[in-house]
């Protein structure tokens, strides 16, 4: 285990909890003690990152790797922090590829390559690195989306939406969206028994949504056929149904659950939803897609994916001056969502905007890599001692 | 002649067709191909490029002396060095340009200041050096002092001068330099090319006295600052009010130049490098500088060296292509001088600036203090809301007299001295009006006192911002809502006397209105300045913005500190340039896609016509609508009834 | 067509009978419901009518499925036209000699193709004798020329001077890239007819002047 100072300690301590004015005092008592420790530089290097404060950020990390060339986290925030400021990208691909072969597992470090790679012009090279991360973890989206905006360069919008598409059915924030219209917001330790649910409508539809949010699709399946013997026409048990049907890929049963939900509640967002998706799923239906997320979008205004999916079903019908207001939309709801982010990136291609293209992937690559995390999984196997 | 001849002629003046006041110029540099060695430093023609610059109603131009070539041996001068800058003053004054000599400079290509004699020597301090560069800075002054063609010297650029590593260092120099011009030319005026904050962002040395000590201050976004400040699209967001805010910054007694005009790197557009210079060249006369320079003539053909085509250096692009070939923001120039002749300095006055963001102390604190690092940003978003709220806002920094402004922004500040805290209260009490938000930390006791709040801990919600209207109208339209953005702190208020008008989903107060002395003093529980400049700018929610602009113009307006000309669209800047019987408004349009904007203004307006000289339009009405394209500028000339 | 035509197709679906299915389709089509109608007049109601009645009951959740599954194999007979018609409209494309970008032109090229055009493709670094020798060769009225470079942008004049001493001054010229989004006056200069801002402008001014070509052959 590597020895850190009690300063180094507390400095994490408060740097876990977000505590960065804190923590970055913390950082300077243990240099102050001890200045040739890499593990306080590549804190500091952290929480400068953190708040995007780019060129201290490399000074720092950089110091981290001159005191101990296999101090993997500070390569990670090296890394980030050159590809995040912009213009670095020959600095930031001989870190990445360092970062790769330390920590061959390490799937950001392989699409982070791709992007440095790309960003360089070395296009291959960029595409060797996003299949490279593919192979370790074939659901990764930035590298599918990275490759459809590569597939547009080449071949053109036709050939890139496939990869939207995928990645898009690959997306698990989707599934958020839909239990959000039901005002779902996390999955239930406790499993839905159908026999102490409430023998009432409401109660039973709640708890069908719950065994849904928690993938017991047979509770939920039960619960609604309760709510439907009782009203055949209710048309949110309906929309239920059409969206477990949607989750076991029986799409023309949700179809027709959901047109027959959407016949008796003609906005009603959770019916629109499942059949948006069941529409934008089948080609030749981009038009109907977009009809439908159109209204949905309307029915669900405040969620970014709601038009996430109104611009992708756009993108089909060759519309990308609306798809590109969708995505502007989105990301203003939330600026994270990977998905719009590469959205807009293949709209501005669509239009010769290069440099606005790179910055919503590099945008993207930003939301993602602080969602991720990495670097604490990588500190602390390198505080411990563990091969970097 | 019909009634709209007749208005056209009366309207029509001389054309002025460059205007020495308000100097336009551009840099030439003495190498355009990166392949090329110092040695070859202005070994070209740059008559055909001067005749462009000509063409294109540039007045003025900036040459850079290489020290390395001028004196390759102590105390022996190169007669073809002397030779070569003859040429280019004679190439200026054949196209009745001026040349801007800059003395140092260090473009990081043609090693200018790197003399092979110096042997490693710091040549800002070293004090051999620095008396070889008095001899060679009053040998070429004394060559060129008596010469109309030469309008100023430069003493050194900021390239340069972020070789320092102390104000006391800097501040010699300077003056010993300064001193040694003086001593052989004592009209034409002297400058430090550097920027007092951009400088300091790089270097952690202040500039400021040193600047003082001439006659011209200059502000530029440099490449790093703008990666700090304003990292993202160039024509849109932060980065197209940069210019603005760091030319307000460095507007303190002397005029103040705006250089390094243009963008950075060569991965934009031509459209969008166009609309970049076209929105650093509007911000620059609407916001009160003295003159404006473009940051390269031509683009540098860089080497293709394997494997990396991306060139670090930041000045790389300028208005024509690496063949010469005139790129469309020359045009941009061009079309912006015309509008620069048209407003006579003599004739026409800028509406005073009584709105002020206050740039806190704690901004020259270093690491581990954050405050250094988040001040600026925080700042930058404070002067935007502002604009988008058309207040005439200006930039000062804590310690600065406070009199000539009725409302002050004291955007997300961890702390302000006691005697500023002392200052605010006689501001206030005397009627001016103050926003202030809460930046993190026990807060001052002069809190409670002029803002009526009991602070009671750091503790409330900050995973999104919340607004719930408690007191609809006290504060402009505000609107309840609740909006994803990660607040840096949430200061929980207990009631001392405030008006709470609006609180979070909690019913904690996130705004409050105290009325202390004949002053209003608006407190935000949050640092909302700071959460949107950490959080991502260019993708902030809406209503947090409109909030923001919402308070500060409310606040202004209420303090008889509003807009001359208001508008209906926050993304459009205004700026009135005063005059006895007609005023000229400028528009530049901050967004990218076009906007009709709508202005509005207390008196009757006869007409509006092109400031450059174009036909009366009459309006018979206060309010009027401007068509402007994405990112576009619009200089007009109003007559009243 | 009416909702009769919906009830007989979710009979149908219902009864497991894909060739009554494919019936239904073909009676409502012949009565004169274009294909692109199909899917909403006639395969949404019925599949609305499905929903509702496994709801009520009417059918058990086998049923549902296998219905489910007649439904799915007729869904092509009632999916509109996945690719836009052919257009019969011939179109050149390239990127002008001395310049080597692609991507603008390769997502212009391709949406066009997307919507039917008949799209010659010349690639990069095309000499303007080359579109020329092309233009005759296919017949085409419309040639689209792409350049990134401003000093490239300039020498599209080449194009059209080609064109006119070709004795095809009635040839429309297309113009691409940054150079011409940035100055409008640029393609004026060079002789086109007119400016793609990318790939969905390229859709309507293409459109446009094909409308325009065809409507000038017609007079």
């Amino acid at each position: 285990m590597t020895k850190r100072s009690s300063q180094v300690l507390m400095a994490e301590g408060l740097a876990r909890t977000e505590q960065v004015t804190a923590a970055v005092e913390a950082c300077y008592d243990a240099l102050a003690v001890d200045d040739s420790e890499p593990v306080a530089h590549c804190l500091l290097a952290h929480l400068l990152l953190e708040g995007d404060f780019y060129d201290e950020a490399i000074a720092e990390a950089t110091k981290a790797i001159e005191l101990d060339p296999d101090c993997s986290p500070a390569y990670l925030a090296l890394g980030l922090a050159y590809d995040r400021r912009g213009g670095m990208w020959d600095q930031s691909v001989l870190v990445w590829h360092e970062l790769a072969e330390v920590v061959p597992d390490l799937v950001t470090a392989h699409v982070q390559l791709g992007e440095a790679f790309g960003a360089a012009q070395f296009e291959e090279e960029a595409i060797d690195s996003w299949k490279c991360a593919l192979e370790l973890d074939p659901k990764e989206p930035r590298a599918i989306y990275n490759l459809a905006i590569a597939a547009l360069k080449r071949e053109g919008m036709a050939t890139a939406l496939p990869g939207f598409r995928k990645a898009g059915e690959l997306d698990p924030s989707q599934d958020d969206l839909f239990f959000a219209l039901l005002g779902i917001k996390s999955v239930s330790d406790r499993p839905v028994d159908p026999a102490k649910v409430r023998e009432d409508r409401s109660s039973r539809l709640g708890a069908a949504a719950l065994a849904a949010r928690a993938d017991d699709l047979f509770v939920t399946a039960e619960l609604v056929r309760m709510v439907l013997d009782e009203d055949p026409d209710d048309a949110d048990a309906l929309a239920l149904a059409a969206f477990a049907y949607l989750k076991q890929e029986a799409t023309n049963e949700a179809m027709a659950c959901a047109l027959r939900a959407i016949a008796l509640k003609p906005d009603l967002a959770t019916a629109l939803y499942t059949l948006g998706v069941v529409y934008s799923r089948r080609a030749g239906l981009s038009k109907h897609a977009a009809r439908v997320f159109i209204v949905f979008t309307r029915a669900a205004s405040q969620h970014a994916l709601a038009h996430v999916l109104l611009a992708e079903s756009l993108l089909g019908l060759q519309r990308y001056g609306q798809a590109k207001k969708a995505y502007r939309v989105a990301i203003r709801l939330d600026p994270a969502c990977v998905r719009a982010r590469f959205g807009l990136a293949a709209v501005h291609l669509t239009e010769g905007l290069h440099a606005e293209a790179d910055w919503e992937v590099r945008r993207a690559a930003y939301y993602d890599t602080r969602r991720q995390g990495s670097f604490w999984r990588l500190y602390d196997h390198y505080s411990e001692g563990g091969a970097s | 002649m019909s009634a709209k001849k007749k208005q056209a002629a009366e309207v029509a003046e001389p054309v002025i067709v460059r205007q020495a006041d308000f100097p336009v110029g551009i840099d030439v540099y003495p190498l355009d191909e990166e392949r090329r060695g110092w040695a070859d430093w202005y070994d070209r023609d740059v008559e055909p490029e001067f005749a462009a610059l000509a063409e294109a109603r540039v007045w003025l131009v900036r040459i850079f002396v290489s020290w390395k070539y001028f004196e390759p041996q102590v105390g022996q001068y190169d007669e073809e060095a002397a030779g070569r800058l003859d040429a280019i003053m004679d190439a200026a004054r054949s196209h009745d340009l001026k040349v801007l000599v800059s003395l140092f400079a260090d473009d990081r290509l043609a090693e200018m200041t790197d003399v092979p004699w110096g042997k490693r020597r710091d040549p800002r301090t070293d004090d051999y050096l620095i008396q070889r560069e008095v001899s060679l800075a009053q040998r070429i002054v004394n060559r060129y002092r008596a010469e109309p063609v030469v309008w100023g010297w430069e003493l050194a650029n900021e390239a340069f001068c972020t070789g320092f590593t102390s104000e006391a260092d800097l501040e010699r120099w300077t003056a010993t330099l300064r001193d040694a011009v003086r001593e052989v030319d004592s009209e034409h005026p002297i400058l430090l090319g550097v920027d007092p904050e951009t400088l300091f962002r790089t270097t952690g040395v202040d500039p400021r006295a040193a600047i003082d000590l001439n006659e011209y201050a200059i502000s530029h976004v440099t490449a790093p600052y703008r990666v700090y400040a304003a990292e993202g699209p160039v024509t849109s967001g932060p980065a197209t009010y940069l210019d603005g805010f760091l030319l307000r910054a460095a507007a303190r007694d002397l005029p103040v130049i705006v250089d390094g005009v243009g963008v950075q790197s060569l991965d934009f557009s031509l459209s969008e490098e166009a609309a970049a210079v076209r929105t650093s060249l509007y911000s620059a006369l609407m916001n009160g500088a003295s003159g404006v320079m473009v940051r390269r003539y031509r683009d540098l053909e860089t080497e293709k060296r394997e494997p990396y085509f991306r060139d670090p250096f930041e000045v790389l692009v300028g208005v024509a292509d690496i063949e010469g070939e005139p790129k469309p923001s020359l045009g941009e120039i061009k079309r912006f001088a015309r509008v620069v002749a048209r407003i006579d300095r003599r004739r026409y006055q800028s509406a005073p600036e009584c709105v002020g963001v206050l740039i806190p102390a704690e901004r020259y604190e270093s690491l581990p203090s954050l405050a250094g690092l988040y001040g600026p940003r925080a700042c930058l978003q404070s002067y935007i809301g502002a604009k988008e709220a058309h207040l005439p806002v200006d930039v000062l920094r804590e310690g600065d007299e406070l009199g000539a402004y009725h409302a002050l922004f004291v955007p997300s500040a961890m702390k302000l001295g006691a005697t500023t805290w002392h200052e605010i209260a006689s501001f206030v009490q005397g009627g001016g009006s103050i926003v202030v938000s809460y930046g993190g930390g026990d807060t001052d006791p002069a809190v409670r006192e002029i803002f009526g709040v009991e602070f009671l801990g750091d503790h409330g919600v900050r995973r999104t911002v919340s607004c719930r209207v408690a007191q609809p109208g006290a504060l402009g339209d505000l609107r309840s809502f609740d909006a994803r953005l990660k607040l840096p702190h949430f200061a929980l208020l207990g009631h001392g006397g405030a008006t709470v008008v609006a609180t979070d989903a909690t019913g904690s107060p996130l705004l409050t209105v105290n009325q202390y002395g004949q002053g209003k003093a608006v407190f935000i529980a949050t640092p909302i300045e700071r959460a949107l400049a950490q959080g991502d700018p260019w993708a902030a929610p809406l209503v947090v913005r409109d909030l923001l602009r919402t308070v500060y113009g409310s606040v202004a307006r209420a303090a008889g500190a509003g807009p001359i000309v208001d508008c209906d669209t926050p993304e459009v800047e205004v700026a009135v340039f005063m005059g006895e019987e007609d005023d000229i408004v400028v528009v530049l349009n901050h967004a990218p896609e076009a906007v009709t904007a709508t202005l509005s203004v207390e008196r009757m307006v006869a007409g509006v016509a092109d400031a450059r000289g174009g036909q009366l339009t009459e309006v018979g009405g206060k309010v009027f609508g401007v068509p402007l394209s994405a990112n576009g500028a619009s200089a007009l000339r109003l007559t009243y009834t | 067509m009416g909702i009769e035509d919906a009830h007989r197709l979710y009979e149908a679906f219902v009864e497991q009978d894909p060739a009554e299915a494919i019936r239904v389709v073909e009676d409502v089509r012949a009565s004169g419901v274009a294909q692109a109608q199909l899917f909403d007049t006639l395969y949404v109601p019925a599949m609305a009518l499905l929903g509702g009645a496994w709801a009520s009951g009417e059918i058990d959740e086998i049923v549902f499925t296998q219905a489910s599954v007649i439904a799915e194999q007729i869904g092509s007979f009632v999916v509109p036209p996945a690719a836009r018609q052919d257009t019969g409209v011939t179109l050149v494309i390239g990127t002008m000699q001395r310049d080597h970008h692609t991507v603008g032109k390769d997502i212009i090229a391709a949406a066009l193709k997307e919507s039917g055009y008949r799209v010659n493709d010349l690639g990069l670094d095309v000499r303007p004798a080359e579109f020329l020798e092309r233009i005759e060769q296919t017949g085409a009225r419309i040639v689209i020329v792409c350049a990134e470079m401003l000093s490239v942008a300039h020498s599209v004049v080449r194009v059209r001077e080609m064109l006119t001493t070709g004795g095809h001054e009635d040839i429309v010229v297309l113009v691409a890239g940054s150079p011409f989004d940035a100055d409008p006056a640029l393609a004026r200069s060079v002789g086109a007819n007119g400016v793609l801002h990318g790939a969905e402008s390229a859709l309507r001014v293409v459109g446009k002047a094909a409308t325009d070509l065809s409507g000038g052959e017609a007079s």
